[in-house]
């Protein structure tokens, strides 16, 4: 198959969007799940969030228990939940997702080290320092993938993916607990945390408006 | 459109946005240039840099209208004119290439929405700063361009391009002179000042 230079769908949004996954129990479901959105181009502005689910499959939000979005733009953030986070394996049907709280972010500061060894995003906001960190990062991975291949089942992408070997989520210093796993991903086995750079969501010419 | 290959053959050069603005005199010469890059991952780190031929057709810039190469990450800055822009025929074979100064910039700064009205990326040392700006723009294209139809006719390259219908390059608030001008991409007539998002470089495989 050749390529198509100049994609005939609709561009929704692009940004970067890193990941973490955690579990006690390697043979278990995920314990914390975590993504961070840093959007630069959307129909909703441009903004940043940090969302963890800390008790994915209990329906109440911070401070009860780690289940909450911190971002600069509420509406935006809103929308991708609704559109695409919704609709990802590892976030469809939890019950924290739908219940989890929306807090207002007023900083974020990243620090990239040298993409080699540590990588974090750290928000701050309604008295709430969410801390994502990643460790021992592998080398880029471009990757392209078609309706039928992504998370969405809705949607084109296109990413630089990094995996990382380890990772961890820290809300106001305290670390969840579990461990990066293994999954099946674009076709190999992958780690369950990683960066993603340059990630471009697009809706097909033929496709369903998000 | 994605293949069905999910991860891509090749090595990742770069990832980053790398806007940028060509400015036209009436005779059609190029009389300002610029690239800006902020770069999300690349062999030597993040950052920015700023290239600007403020004199493209001559080695030494002047104080009004600077040749200069601008940067928060000086090995990125080596990184992207030695392996990328010196590639850009477009840009390497001009004479103000070769004598563009590298220097250290502390502020890079960007504001506006590209789904919105107007967009501005700001690069700046102690004494000069240079302000881009996009206005009139239109929808958002994702690209993905085998290399005979990239700039440096080596790479793969996927983009998101905002055309620009409007631009101007500012030097400590001073508009360099030129308007925008047509050009074509991938057999798309587009516009000389354009919004490139979330861009990977990947050198295809030998043989690939």
């Amino acid at each position: 198959m050749s390529r198509t230079p100049i994609n005939p769908g609709r561009v929704d949004w692009s940004g970067e969007n890193p990941g973490i996954y955690l579990k006690t129990d390697p043979a278990g479901d995920y314990t914390a799940l975590a993504l961070f959105f840093r959007v630069v181009l959307s129909p909703h502005g441009r903004g940043h969030a940090g969302l963890v689910l800390g008790a994915p499959d209990e329906a109440r939000g911070w401070p009860d228990v780690p289940n909450l979005i911190l971002t600069d733009n509420m509406a935006m953030m809103r929308w991708i939940v609704d559109g695409w986070v919704t609709k990802m394996p590892t976030f469809r049907g939890k019950a924290g997702l739908s219940a989890m709280s929306w807090l207002d972010c007023e900083s974020v500061e990243k620090r990239p080290g040298d993409l080699k060894f540590r990588y974090s995003e750290t928000l701050r906001g309604s008295d709430v320092v969410m801390e994502l960190a990643w460790h021992d990062m592998g080398p880029p991975l471009p990757v392209e993938v078609t309706v039928e291949n992504s998370a969405t089942k809705a949607h084109e992408m296109y990413s630089v993916f990094l995996e990382a070997a380890s990772a961890g989520i820290r809300l106001n210093g305290t670390a969840l607990p579990g461990a990066v796993g293994r999954r099946q991903f674009f076709g190999r086995d992958m780690s369950t945390a990683f960066l993603a750079f340059s990630e471009t969501w697009v809706t097909p010419e033929d496709g369903d408006a998000a | 459109m994605p293949l069905e290959t999910p991860i891509t053959p090749g090595t990742v050069d770069w990832t980053g946005e790398n806007p940028g603005i060509l400015l036209k005199g009436p005779d059609g010469a190029f009389t300002a240039m610029a690239l800006f890059f902020r770069i999300a991952w690349s062999p030597v780190g993040q950052g920015h840099v700023l290239a600007l031929f403020g004199t493209p057709d001559a080695a030494e810039g002047t104080e009004a209208a600077p040749n200069v190469l601008l940067s928060d990450n000086p090995p990125l800055g080596d990184f992207i004119r030695d392996n990328f822009i010196a590639r850009l025929g477009g840009f390497a074979s001009r004479p103000a290439f070769g004598g563009m100064r590298h220097e250290a910039a502390t502020v890079a700064r960007a504001t506006g929405d590209p789904m919105g009205r107007r967009y501005t990326e700001t690069m700046a040392r102690p004494g000069l700063a240079v302000e881009l700006v996009w206005e009139e723009l239109e929808r958002p294209l994702a690209l993905e361009l085998p290399p005979e139809l990239t700039g440096t006719g080596a790479h793969t390259m996927f983009t998101l391009l905002v055309p620009a219908q409007r631009a101007s390059i500012l030097v400590n608030g001073q508009p360099l002179p030129g308007e925008v001008g047509e050009r074509e991409q991938a057999g798309m007539k587009t516009t000389t000042a354009f919004l490139y998002f979330s861009e990977t470089w990947v050198i295809p495989p030998e043989g690939g």
